[in-house]
């Protein structure tokens, strides 16, 4: 089962940055040229040759994979277009305040939402009830980007509660964080409300009500399983809106994150860093998806019996 | 021999740039900070600290860690800086002579052959500082006094020792040691950079400590100016403005920058073949109504900002009725559905913009109105590659935007878009007698030469019309009360200058 999992995740990675090298270059814009007019400097033919052999772009495609497939695993990510610095020690530097966002976001999400989903379950047309649909409906109908440039607006701007850009780590994750959460929560609660939904209409339910169990006691003793399953199954597409979503948030709130910086690499068409970046995120979704199947089946071992995922 | 320092007229750009610099810096015995510390919040922030590297001898300059050994001036003129003066000796090298009493910001004077070590490591490492004039070789020929030799004969070196290429700096076993009024304490890569008064730089003792916050949404860098988190928002968008109306705490002002916004005329597209098409086009666009519509900015007057001393003397005509007769002269009637024609022929134009200069994009529809006036029917196209779009020829209008003098020198901009042939020479345009002005100014020495060539060029430019200048931008700077009397210039080039945080 460990082999098939790494040989699964090894596989798909490696489908994902090969096409993404390939889409990268074909973005229209050569890089050389966009680093040029963005320095003001005199483009002679010489210096544009002398770039191209720098950054190893006079060489087929072919190898320039080659060399950065091999400079991925020993750490050599080779060197930003437009810096001119290492890319491994700047994404690295990076990746920590990515992964506040995200793995922050999520677990908020998680918390908040399970516990909405399960009150909201526990007593349909409530008022956890209509806050988890409130939620759903707010994160697919509101602009992520507006709803931060709000918060920002009145928590920083107008009642000065919160320092986003000046103040300490935990000041400047506390609004990022609770961006991606904010449009998380609403799919997590509803997953997690139809999961103890199907528990509370089971025969088993009614049985452990006869013995005398408390309502909500044995709603979650006897759903829970049921909807960590339904949870897992429905939460992996939000492992890329994670992605999207601490973009967002390390752009309107100042925070020096991967995504942050890649705005600006596709901006310059600085190969280094966009592919690197893929690579990253490629690795996160497939190992997040791969880890859901796995825990799933752990969950419900018929899974693994018929093969289902 | 040619003595640059004595001959008159660059002998009185010295003197002046001096007195300059003695006005600026005599007053810090006489002032004081206007805060223990300020924060500057900007979209760009120097990624490390080797100016060899990438971009980053940029950002060490705007962020008044590094100098080079000449820079650009308020008024646009080439100005000594760790330098005193140059000299061009009769073999085409120059002779470049330090400044007395310059630091290291650990105290290290700065020498010959500290600066020569430093820019021939730049030299090799970064091809960027072989642009315009080849490899420079620089050796020290006294404590004070380096031999510099170019690749390619230049009459401009301090115009090329002024680009960012070239900030002089001291290798050390950690990071580069540099000469800039601050000297950086921490670093946090894309994040932010903490700077202290440089202690051997004069008036270290009145300037504040600075932080500098990188903060890449515009409409983010204006909400932490709202908030009070930040003492100055570098370049904000023109939208946010009016959130500061009324504010006696923050102030935004208003200056205008380099990038100048242009149109060229693809003279090789048959439309545009005949000059005076291109000329009508020229006339007939109101360049009041590009300000009104990017609500920043004045019309230009030429190829460079106003501020140049070699900038063309406006205003630029506007007279759709002149433009209409040209039109009329060469052949191309009005049709009656408002489109002219000539053999068949309707007078239809492509207007290409990309929106990276999202200002750009703003002028396609007034372009495209004033032209419909005029009888020429425009599509507009917008693109994220301008710069293929552009060499590719395929476009009849291509609006663009340009740092047209980015070292303060007129030659690279009036060589590299206009000679005949040359890379970037996207109009397709030639003319001999254009050609033969830039030749001359190529070896002028003299800057009054030069600022004549100058002009002259921009006059057969106008003449030709394969380009149509349009408006010189403007940027925004929001200023707490702490730096109310800051005044902005140089476009991104110098934002953290020695006066910063100084009050006047």
């Amino acid at each position: 089962m460990a082999t098939r999992f790494v040989g699964m995740t090894l596989v798909s990675w490696l489908a994902a940055v090969a096409v993404s090298f390939l889409l990268i270059r074909l973005v229209p814009g050569d890089p050389v040229d966009v680093f040029i007019n963005h320095v003001n400097i005199r483009a002679t033919d010489e210096l544009i040759a002398a770039y191209r052999e720098q950054w190893g772009l006079d060489r087929s495609l072919f190898v320039q994979f080659g060399l950065w497939l091999r400079g991925f695993f020993t750490l050599d990510w080779g060197t930003s277009f437009a810096t001119g610095g290492a890319v491994t020690g700047e994404l690295i530097a990076r990746l920590g305040w990515s992964a506040a966002i995200g793995v922050g976001g999520i677990a908020v999400a998680l918390l908040i939402g399970s516990a909405l989903g399960f009150f909201a379950a526990a007593k349909p047309g409530g008022l956890a009830d209509i806050g988890s649909r409130a939620f759903a409906v707010a994160g697919q109908a509101l602009p992520a980007f507006a709803v931060g440039v709000v918060a920002l607006w009145v928590l920083a701007a107008e009642f000065r509660w919160i320092q986003p850009f000046a103040g300490g780590p935990v000041e400047r994750l506390f609004l990022p964080i609770g961006l991606v959460a904010f449009f998380s929560i609403g799919s997590v609660s509803r997953l997690v409300r139809a999961g103890f939904i199907e528990t509370a209409g089971a025969p088993y339910l009614r049985t452990a009500l006869a013995k005398g169990l408390p309502y909500r006691l044995a709603l979650w003793r006897h759903g829970r399983q049921r909807a960590a399953i339904g949870l897992l199954a429905g939460i992996a597409p939000d492992l890329a809106w994670i992605v999207g979503g601490t973009a967002v948030a390390e752009i309107v709130f100042g925070v020096p994150g991967l995504s942050e910086r890649v705005i600006e690499a596709v901006a310059h068409r600085d190969y280094p860093i966009l592919q690197a970046y893929v690579a990253l995120v490629a690795l996160w979704i497939i190992i997040g998806l791969q880890l859901c199947t796995l825990f799933r089946r752990m969950l419900d071992p018929r899974l693994e019996a018929t093969g289902q995922a | 021999m040619t003595l640059i320092s004595s001959r008159p007229n660059l002998r009185k750009h010295l003197l002046t740039s001096a007195v300059c610099a003695a006005a600026l810096m005599a007053p810090l015995t006489a002032t004081k900070a206007l805060a223990d510390s300020v924060t500057v919040g900007q979209t760009f922030l120097a990624s490390g600290l080797d100016p060899a590297e990438g971009s980053t001898g940029w950002a060490l300059v705007t962020h008044g860690i590094a100098e080079q050994l000449f820079r650009v001036s308020h008024d646009g003129e080439v100005v000594p800086n760790l330098a005193s003066s140059a000299e061009q000796q009769d073999d085409g090298s120059w002779m470049v002579t330090l400044a007395d009493n310059r630091f290291f910001s650990d105290g290290t004077p700065v020498t010959a052959d500290l600066v020569a070590a430093s820019l021939n490591r730049t030299g090799e490492v970064n091809a960027s500082a072989r642009a315009t004039a080849g490899r420079l070789t620089f050796e020290a020929v006294d404590a004070a006094t380096l031999r510099v030799t170019s690749e390619q004969p230049t009459p401009i070196l301090p115009s090329i020792l002024a680009e960012w290429a070239f900030p002089v700096y001291l290798e050390t076993d950690g990071d580069p040691l540099f000469t800039g009024p601050f000297a950086v304490e921490t670093i946090e890569a894309g994040s932010s950079i903490e700077m202290v008064p440089n202690a051997f730089y004069e008036g270290a003792e009145q300037r504040p400590d600075v932080t500098i916050r990188r903060i890449a949404d515009g409409q983010s860098l204006a909400l932490a100016f709202a908030s009070g988190e930040i003492d100055l928002a570098f370049n904000l968008p023109i939208e946010t403005l009016s959130i500061f109306d009324g504010n006696d705490d923050q102030s935004v002002t208003t200056f205008p920058v380099a990038y100048q916004y242009m149109m060229w005329m693809n003279t090789q597209s048959p439309a545009l073949s005949n000059v005076l098409v291109r000329r009508a086009i020229d006339l007939a666009i109101n360049r009041d109504d590009l300000v009104a519509a990017a609500r920043a900015g004045v019309p230009a007057t030429g190829a460079f900002a106003a501020a140049y001393p070699f900038a063309a003397e406006g205003p630029l005509p506007y007279d759709p009725a002149a433009a209409a007769a040209l039109l009329d002269d060469a052949g191309w009637a009005m049709g009656a559905d408002g489109v002219r024609e000539k053999d068949g022929e309707r007078l239809e134009l492509v207007l290409w913009a990309y929106p990276q200069r999202p200002d750009l994009v703003t002028f396609q529809p007034v372009v495209r109105a004033a032209l419909a006036d005029l009888g020429i029917a425009v599509t507009t196209q917008v693109t994220e590659s301008p710069s293929d779009v552009a060499a590719s020829g395929e476009f009849d209008l291509f609006l663009w935007a340009q740092h047209t003098a980015p070292a303060g020198d007129p030659g690279l901009f009036l060589s590299l878009f206009f000679e005949t042939g040359s890379s970037r020479n996207y109009a397709g345009w030639s003319s001999d007698e254009y050609d033969a002005t830039i030749a001359e100014l190529r070896t002028a020495i003299d800057p009054e030469d030069r600022i004549a060539l100058a002009q002259q060029a921009q006059e057969l430019i106008a003449e030709g019309a394969p380009v149509s200048f349009l408006v010189t931008p403007e940027w925004h700077v929001g200023l707490s009360s702490d730096l109310a009397g800051y005044e902005p210039w140089g476009s991104d080039y110098y934002v953290i200058r020695p006066d910063f945080g100084i009050s006047q």
